[in-house]
């Protein structure tokens, strides 16, 4: 209680910075990343090692294909037993096999590399399959068109988590699905207002980022209401500013 | 023997005395020679000094006798700043038993690397599903495949909240293809669901009321 009787105390006060609260939408990669070469040498040699290490033992059905083999060859050998009759199995393991690869060819997977990747269209969520993507906006702070994570001035009264909740509604509807795992935000990044604009009570201020999963990638419903991007991180760098840039990666987890 | 008799404490007569019993008991003497080089014939008697010199049993801690049913509830308060969860369960579930035991491998060795307490790390049993193919024509249904789903359990517990995103980001990025991920609070229900009900023992009890 003491703790909050200290709080409300320094809210009255004013001070001089200006908080936002600004939120880093996440697409998870929907497909697993390839793996490079060495990658794949040492997953192929890992293979080999665990097969003799872990002595797995065979599975139902390959006793029973290998036991079917053996009688085979039994009965080739041992002339034709009228005994054996037609055979009390009627459908054999091999058949069985030979009837799934028809089924596996059958099956064609949807494809790795979507349209949206060959246009380079940076709006769509289908692109880059296999990295996280991130959504960035213009925004006008002060004179300038910025690109941005959306961002949203903090009011008295509200948790930092709800305003940037907040900024992610504003500009893309109420209808977004996204988890936000915690209530505490992951960077922030604190600047000065050029001192044209600045005054006693308006030093600078203090954007803070907070992390949010995109749930379902249907955004149909979605009106968005500024211009809006979907970059990797990698990409990233071609529209945020270095300083702001440099703040924004130190939370962003790229596997 | 009259080493037995004598059993004195003074060096050099017992020297004498084994000198004695080796002439008197010449068997011996060949067993003793014929033996291992560091085969010795001296024996610490209760009354030798050198009496219970491998003892190392009383130093150990005491083992408490160990209960059939173990103590279930360990939940820890959910309040304060030092905001931290209980006991949380992570539960990966998949059809591929090979893939879901070493993602449950990896997410042990995560947590023993970032300093995480892990509780336990438990399978449950295996469900097993038969997929029925029905025929296009026909009302019959043949049996196309038998899946067998697995499950991986990894307690952990002391997770702060500051660092409890963070994890799971990690946790969700490195998941495999096919593996389900769940996350969630140890409750009193999960802990049953281990347990196997024993139907003879409850008819009596409903028997008796």
């Amino acid at each position: 209680a003491a703790r909050c009787a200290r709080w409300v105390c320094t809210a009255a006060e004013r001070r001089p910075w200006r908080l936002f609260g600004a939120m880093c939408l996440l697409r998870l990669p929907r497909v697993t990343q390839e793996m490079e070469k060495e990658e794949e040498e040492v997953a192929a040699l890992m293979a080999q090692v665990r097969g003799e290490q872990e002595k797995s033992c065979y599975s139902d059905h390959e006793i029973r294909k290998l036991e079917e083999e053996e009688q085979l060859k039994k009965r080739k050998e041992s002339l034709y037993d009228d005994d054996e009759g037609s055979g009390k199995t009627l459908i054999m393991a091999q058949d069985l096999e030979d009837k799934w690869e028809q089924k596996l060819l059958q099956f064609k997977a949807a494809p790795r590399i979507t349209d949206a990747d060959k246009n380079n269209n940076r709006t769509s969520l289908d692109r880059k399959l296999d990295s996280n993507l991130m959504l960035l906006v213009k925004q006008k702070i002060g004179n300038q068109e910025l690109w941005l994570l959306p961002q949203v001035e903090w009011q008295p009264g509200e948790t930092l988590r709800s305003t940037a909740e907040r900024a992610m509604a504003t500009f893309l509807g109420d209808h977004v699905q996204a988890k936000i795992l915690g209530n505490a935000p992951y960077g922030i990044y604190k600047y000065k207002f050029p001192k044209a604009i600045r005054t006693e009570d308006n030093v600078g201020a203090k954007v803070f980022f907070f992390k949010a999963f995109l749930q379902s990638s249907d955004l149909s419903r979605a009106e968005p209401k500024a211009d809006h991007l979907w970059v990797t991180k990698n990409e990233l760098g071609d529209y945020l500013k270095s300083e702001y840039l440099k703040k924004v990666n130190r939370f962003l987890l790229d596997l | 023997m009259s080493a037995v008799v004598l059993c004195s404490r003074n060096g050099a007569l017992l020297k004498q005395v084994f000198a004695l019993s080796r002439a008197a008991t010449p068997r011996e003497d060949h067993l003793c020679a014929a033996g291992d080089a560091l085969l010795s014939c001296h024996r610490s008697y209760r009354s030798r000094p050198t009496h219970g010199i491998g003892r190392y049993k009383y130093l150990l801690p005491k083992e408490t006798p160990k209960k059939k049913k173990d103590r279930v509830q360990m939940k820890e308060i959910n309040t304060g700043t030092e905001y931290e969860y209980g006991d949380i369960n992570i539960q990966m579930t998949s059809y591929d038993l090979c893939l879901v035991e070493h993602f449950a491998q990896y997410v042990h060795r995560l947590c023993n690397r970032l300093s995480v307490r892990v509780n336990e790390s438990y399978a449950m049993p295996t469900r097993t599903n038969e997929v029925l193919f029905l025929e296009e024509r026909g009302s019959k249904m043949q049996l196309d495949a038998v899946l067998t789903t697995h499950q991986r359990i990894v307690q952990i517990s002391g997770l702060s909240s500051t660092f409890a995103p963070i994890l799971l980001e990690i946790i969700q990025s490195n998941q495999p293809e096919g593996v389900h991920l769940l996350m969630k609070e140890h409750t009193e229900a999960d802990f049953k669901s281990r347990l196997k009900s024993r139907p003879e023992l409850e008819e009596l009890l409903a028997q008796m009321t």
